[in-house]
């Protein structure tokens, strides 16, 4: 087994439970921002795959929403192939639609199928997943650092008032640094901790190579070595759980408020780190905004239909945001680990 | 007295050809009854019909005079009827217990009451004087102890009418002698029995009656002691040779075309050569397992041998099935459907098979469909299939011996020298039989060996030159046709000294 | 009076039967189920008819056909090829990793074929002379071994076709997904994308007033891909109906038994029908990664192979071997095509797509059955 096939195989869940929520939000969104206007539009809404109990729940409400409003969405569900997400935009494009938008299998098809619609003067956008070539097509993006930095921040300051005057010493448990998503997570960290120049010592760097096991051991020597650690953040949330097992036995996993709290921050949103903070355990993590990926999108494209572009070419940043102890219960909901969450619980 | 079982008027035909017809038989209650008769004359057919494995397509039977018409094998069970067959149909891996109780688990309080099954079981076998625990797996034991366990089945049933099909086959002479003491306590407890089998001298020792089949119909039937080994085989082939052998148009020349030299292979053939001159027609008869197809598989070079040479023209063949056929060799096997024909592909299809690679022109070996199919009519003519349209019509939808002249036709298009037939009249009517021998006839006379293996002894010699008996893999005597003599050649078959 | 209709309804009847019933056996059944449901639907989805869905029917014709021709084949001997998805997968990302123009570090570096096959600079054929054909043979020769080990296992081994081509699936598919790390691979030089996109005949309906045409309402009629399957199934029909060689494929798919002591060479023949199983599923490697511009060891899993042998037993060639023409799957690849694509304009959810797509496989499968027993009543 390689190493990062954990780091992989998570990915793709990831990924795939982010589409879904995506596809909700951004087909109401559709139906919502029309639903005062006149014009009625077709979107073409091609996505990679999507799970069977979202498609039940979330059907009904999608094709009411926007039959409301007096649009038409094509739905199309590539099943994880790409040549049929390829194959299903050419048939969109062959039935005239106005617009597309596209939630690809992977950077690769997502440049191919984006060059199809261009060619066919059909304006398309991106989201969730980059086209490994940025600079056609409407494309939104996270920004890893800037993500970051929001969850650092959030933490650094926590940190700072609880210990005020004392030097504090920070750590990072970093992602594969060959994934570019890595480095970006990375730079955040460092950008948050480095504007209190003051408050911290030199911080301590894990790596985890995107692997459950590396960073258990990693975290294990790093921890017996230096045991005062004062605020710890993660390159992703999924190794919440390694990251308890290491710091549990040592007194260190304790609530807010509890003596011994070490002041935590994650990033991804996923369902573990929803309950984490909820629990109290973990203060922050950083979340693609989803909502606001598939709302810019959809904005974007309509846009583009109304001002009769036919090859808009767009990069909209998605800063994202921090979910935090202190912001949960109003912005709970746009995190989709939690959305999952609550769908699971009930 | 009303007899325990009475077949009256009974007829059986597969597809058209009659296997058992109008048969009247009566098996009287306490009996044993000894069945006999050449491969083919109905044996199974009747006990399948019996054993209500197969609905007769006339006639009736009675059940202690009672009309008894069986719509399966389980009601033959239910009547009392009980087989005891060549193969056992016991699961090794349960135990002896189990296979006894295995359709009617005693149950108390729903659960499977061991107890009881083990007390009853030790009794069965205990009356059987099998030396085994009822928890022994019948994996463990040896094929004789298997097949009482297949009697204390039938006991346990309370079978009143036992069924012997060959039981002999696989046991040692020592089991042998156990089951005939064990049929003996059977028919001292009331038990009525047939008994099958080609072991004559067994049949005699053990039955109290027996009856002869020949072509379906019962030819003899009386008290044992009106048959002696040598009636018995004259009863079992019967009338004169009729004429529907054609006369041989040609005479075997001194030229070997087939010389096989001592060919083994542990337990299927041993040490068997033999020669099959130029326009020879040279029969090798034997029954059923006696390994006669299997000497011909491993002439043709399907089979492995052990030891042993066969050349064909002086030449020796080695090598598989295709460098044979490329040598000469042409093989018309016994199963048509299975291994001679694609029964769904046309009758054209078929008839260009094995030669079909003359037909490729190069370079690329595209067929050249012109030549095809005037070789194809050509010999359809050559053969005289019946139908309307080879190109078209396919094989399944021929008569038997149609489908046969096909089988047959497919080797003539790639001239072999020598022709291997494996029963090339099974299953066949009298009048496409009398056609298949008149191609043997030609196939001779245009100077090819044919070694033709059948289990009508009658038929071997009406159109052999020569006949070789084999039993158990080993020739055991060989007859010119002058020597032609029903009698000895069955004897020898069935490995009995006549005087 | 009622008697003599009676008589009537009786001669004619059965004249209606052996019509309908020769219509089933006759090897246009499928074009004429395609032309009549064609018909049936345009009414209701006027796109159907649409150039632009027409050009994208034959387009989506091309790489399915290229495959399915491959399991014709195998189908013919009574087998069963699951690898080609594995096959198409496999041979994509090879080729892709032979001929890239440039290999991206930071996301193929830990893949097993950075630095032997790939590197920054691009695949190691990148640049040379001819490198598109080497390219090409390396990336077919390969795919054709796979295919052979595939005949080795059924032929010498007598190994069932379903598990030897399903081990062969599971592991090609497992090796193409370590060896590049799940990665695709991009960056393919442009001569390899044409035999994917590229144009030769297009079409433009409408007037000549402008200036400039919409490139939407351009249609593309015959390009690369077109012209490769043609010639691929042109080859295939002369090769499966018209030599030697086919007659014994389809002797051993009609009776492996007889056909082997009848002196076929059935061993040989089976390699060979596997070799160009995986030969034509290679073709098809390249026609799908072309025109997605990328090697992908992913491609072709999932329901694709659903699409290709269900095409094919739609066209007609049988489950239980022996029977199988080339033309039949041409038609069952068009009707299986223009399913996909009627169902796609009527906006069913993929779900519904795949449950329609399996019920029209079983149609298949069942008229199979009823075609093989037709056939034998027609001829008795």
């Amino acid at each position: 087994m390689q190493p990062d096939d954990s780091m992989i195989n998570r990915e793709r869940m990831m990924r795939k439970h982010v589409a879904n929520k995506v596809a909700i939000a951004a087909v109401a969104a559709a139906g919502m921002m029309w639903s005062s206007g006149a014009m009625a539009a077709t979107i073409c809404f091609a996505f990679q795959d999507l799970e069977t109990e979202f498609w039940v729940a979330g059907h009904q409400a999608i094709t009411t929403t926007l039959a409301e409003a007096g649009h038409t969405v094509l739905e199309r569900n590539a099943n994880e192939d790409a040549n049929r997400q390829l194959e299903q935009v050419r048939d969109c494009i062959a039935q005239g639609v106005d617009g597309i938008i596209l939630i690809p299998q992977d950077g690769e098809s997502a440049v191919t199928i984006v060059g199809e619609a261009q060619d066919n003067d059909v304006p398309i956008a991106v989201f969730n997943r980059p086209p490994s070539d940025l600079s056609k097509g409407i494309i939104v993006v996270a920004d890893n650092a800037q993500i970051a930095q929001q969850a650092v921040d959030f933490i650094a300051t926590q940190a700072i008032e609880a210990n005020p005057g004392e030097k504090l010493t920070p750590l990072i448990v970093v992602g594969d640094l060959g994934d570019p998503n890595a480095v970006g997570r990375r730079d955040g960290f460092y950008a948050a901790i480095n504007a209190h120049p003051d408050a911290f010592n030199t911080p301590i760097e894990v790596a985890s190579e995107w692997d459950a096991a590396t960073a258990l051991a990693n975290l294990e020597a790093a921890v017996t070595a230096n045991p005062d650690i004062d605020l710890l953040f993660t390159s992703s949330d999924f190794l919440f759980p390694t990251i308890r097992s290491v710091l549990e036995p040592r007194g260190m996993w304790k609530k807010i408020g509890e003596e011994g709290h070490v002041p935590m921050a994650g990033l991804d949103g996923d369902v573990t780190a929803c309950r984490l903070i909820k629990e109290g355990y973990v203060d922050a993590t950083g979340v693609q905004d989803l909502y606001f990926e598939a709302e810019a999108a959809l904005e974007a494209i309509l846009a583009a239909i109304e001002s009769g572009e036919s090859q808009p070419n767009e990069v909209i940043e998605d800063p994202g945001f921090a979910l935090t102890s202190a912001n949960l219960a109003e912005r709970e909901m746009d995190m989709w680990g939690c959305v999952l969450a609550q769908e699971s619980a009930s | 007295m009303t007899p325990l079982l009475a077949l009256e008027g009974i007829g059986k035909a597969w597809f058209g050809v009659p296997a058992v017809s109008d048969l009247d038989l009566a098996v009287p209650e306490g009996v044993v009854l000894g069945i006999i008769g050449e491969n083919g004359a109905g044996k199974s057919t009747l006990m399948n019909v019996i054993g209500g494995v197969v609905p007769p397509t006339s006639g009736e039977m009675r059940w202690r005079g009672d009309l008894y018409q069986p719509a399966s094998a389980a009601d033959a069970t239910a009547r009392g009827i009980a087989f005891i067959h060549q193969e056992l149909n016991l699961f090794t891996n349960l135990s002896i217990a189990e296979n006894i109780f295995i359709d009617s688990f005693p149950r108390r309080l729903g659960v499977i009451d061991t107890g009881t099954m083990r007390q009853r079981t030790a009794t069965l076998l205990d009356r059987l004087n099998l030396h085994a625990t009822p928890d022994t797996p019948v994996g463990n034991l040896a094929p004789g102890e298997r097949q009482l366990v297949e009697i204390a089945k039938a006991l346990h049933r309370e079978a009143q009418l036992i069924i012997f099909d060959e039981p002999t086959t696989s046991l040692t002479a020592r089991e042998t002698e156990r089951l005939f003491d064990t049929i003996a306590g059977l028919k001292a407890a009331g038990t009525t029995v047939i008994y099958i089998s080609h072991i004559l001298s067994d049949v005699q020792r053990l039955s109290d009656r027996i009856a002869v089949l020949r072509d379906g119909r019962l030819v003899g039937e009386g008290a044992v002691a009106a048959f002696d080994v040598p009636t018995m085989i004259q009863t079992m082939i019967g009338r004169e040779l009729s004429n529907i052998y054609p006369p041989r148009t040609a005479a075997p020349s001194p030229e070997i075309v087939l010389r096989v030299e001592g060919l083994s292979q542990a337990g299927v053939v041993e040490n068997v050569s033999l020669k099959v001159h130029a326009g020879e027609i040279f029969g090798l008869f034997g029954l059923m397992g006696s390994g006669r197809t299997e000497l011909a598989r491993m002439i043709f070079g399907l089979d492995t041998t052990a030891s042993g040479t066969v050349s064909l023209n002086g030449l020796p063949l080695e090598g598989n099935a295709r460098s044979r056929i490329g040598a000469g060799l042409a093989f018309v096997t016994e199963n048509r459907r299975e291994e001679g024909l694609m029964m769904d592909a046309t009758i054209a299809d078929n008839l260009v098979l094995a030669a079909i690679e003359d037909f490729g022109r190069a370079p690329l070996a595209l067929l050249d469909h012109d030549r095809l199919h005037s070789a194809t009519q050509a010999m359809r003519d050559e053969v005289r299939i019946k139908a309307a349209d080879i190109a078209t019509q396919p094989v399944r939808a021929l008569s038997g011996g149609n489908q046969q002249k096909v089988v047959i036709g497919k080797w003539l298009m790639n001239k072999p020298r020598l022709f291997l037939l494996d029963e090339p009249t099974r299953g066949v009517d009298v009048g496409a039989k009398h056609e298949i021998y008149a191609i043997i006839d030609r196939l001779a006379a245009e100077g090819n060996g044919v070694l033709l293996i059948s289990s009508e002894l009658e038929e071997l010699m009406g159109i052999c030159d020569r006949i070789a008996v084999m039993n158990h893999g080993e020739i055991t005597g060989e007859f010119e046709r002058a020597a032609f003599n029903g009698t000895a050649i069955l004897a020898a078959a069935f490995r009995e000294t006549v005087n | 009076m009622s008697v003599s209709t009676a008589a009537g309804a009786g001669r004619t009847r059965p004249d209606i039967t052996d019509r309908l019933k020769r219509l089933i056996l006759s090897d246009y059944f499928v074009l004429w189920l395609s032309v009549a449901y064609f018909a049936a639907l345009v009414p209701f989805f006027p796109t159907l008819a649409n150039p632009a869905n027409l050009a994208n029917l034959l387009s989506n014709t091309w790489p399915l056909l290229a495959v399915a021709l491959g399991q014709t084949f195998v189908m013919t001997t009574g087998g069963i090829d699951l690898s080609q998805g594995a096959i198409i997968g496999f041979t994509s990302a090879l080729v892709a990793a032979l001929l890239a123009t440039a290999g991206a570090p930071e996301v193929l570096s830990k893949a097993p074929i950075w630095g032997v096959l790939i590197t920054e600079s691009g695949g190691i054929l990148s640049g040379q002379a001819g490198s598109l054909l080497i390219g090409l043979a390396i990336m077919l020769a390969t795919g054709i071994a796979i295919g052979m080990l595939n005949g080795v296992g059924v032929a010498y081994f007598r190994m069932p076709p379903f598990m030897m081509t399903l081990v062969t699936m599971i592991v090609v598919s497992a090796l193409a997904i370590w060896l590049t790390q799940s990665e695709n691979i991009r960056n393919l030089p442009e001569g390899y994308v044409m035999l994917g996109k590229g144009d030769i005949v297009s079409l433009y309906i409408g007037p000549q007033d402008r200036s400039q045409i919409p490139r939407r309402e351009i249609m593309s009629l015959i390009g690369y891909p077109a012209v490769i399957t043609i010639i691929l199934a042109v080859g295939a029909h002369f090769l499966l109906n018209r030599t030697v060689f086919g007659r014994q494929v389809f002797a051993i798919g009609a009776n492996r038994q007889a056909a082997e002591i009848s002196g076929v060479p059935v061993r040989r023949v089976l390699v060979a029908v596997y070799g160009i199983a995986a030969f034509c599923a290679t073709v098809g490697a390249i026609l799908y990664s072309a025109r997605l511009e990328a090697g992908r060891p992913t491609l072709g899993e999932g329901t694709f192979l659903l699409d290709v042998i269900g095409a094919t037993v739609i066209g007609g060639t049988s489950l239980f071997g022996g029977k199988g023409k080339i033309i039949w799957t041409v038609f069952g690849v068009i009707f299986f095509v223009l399913l996909s694509n009627s169902l796609n304009l009527m906006n069913l959810s993929s779900f519904h797509i795949d449950m329609m797509k399996g019920a029209v496989i079983l149609g298949a499968a069942l008229l199979d059955v009823a075609r093989t027993r037709l056939s034998r009543e027609v001829s008795s």
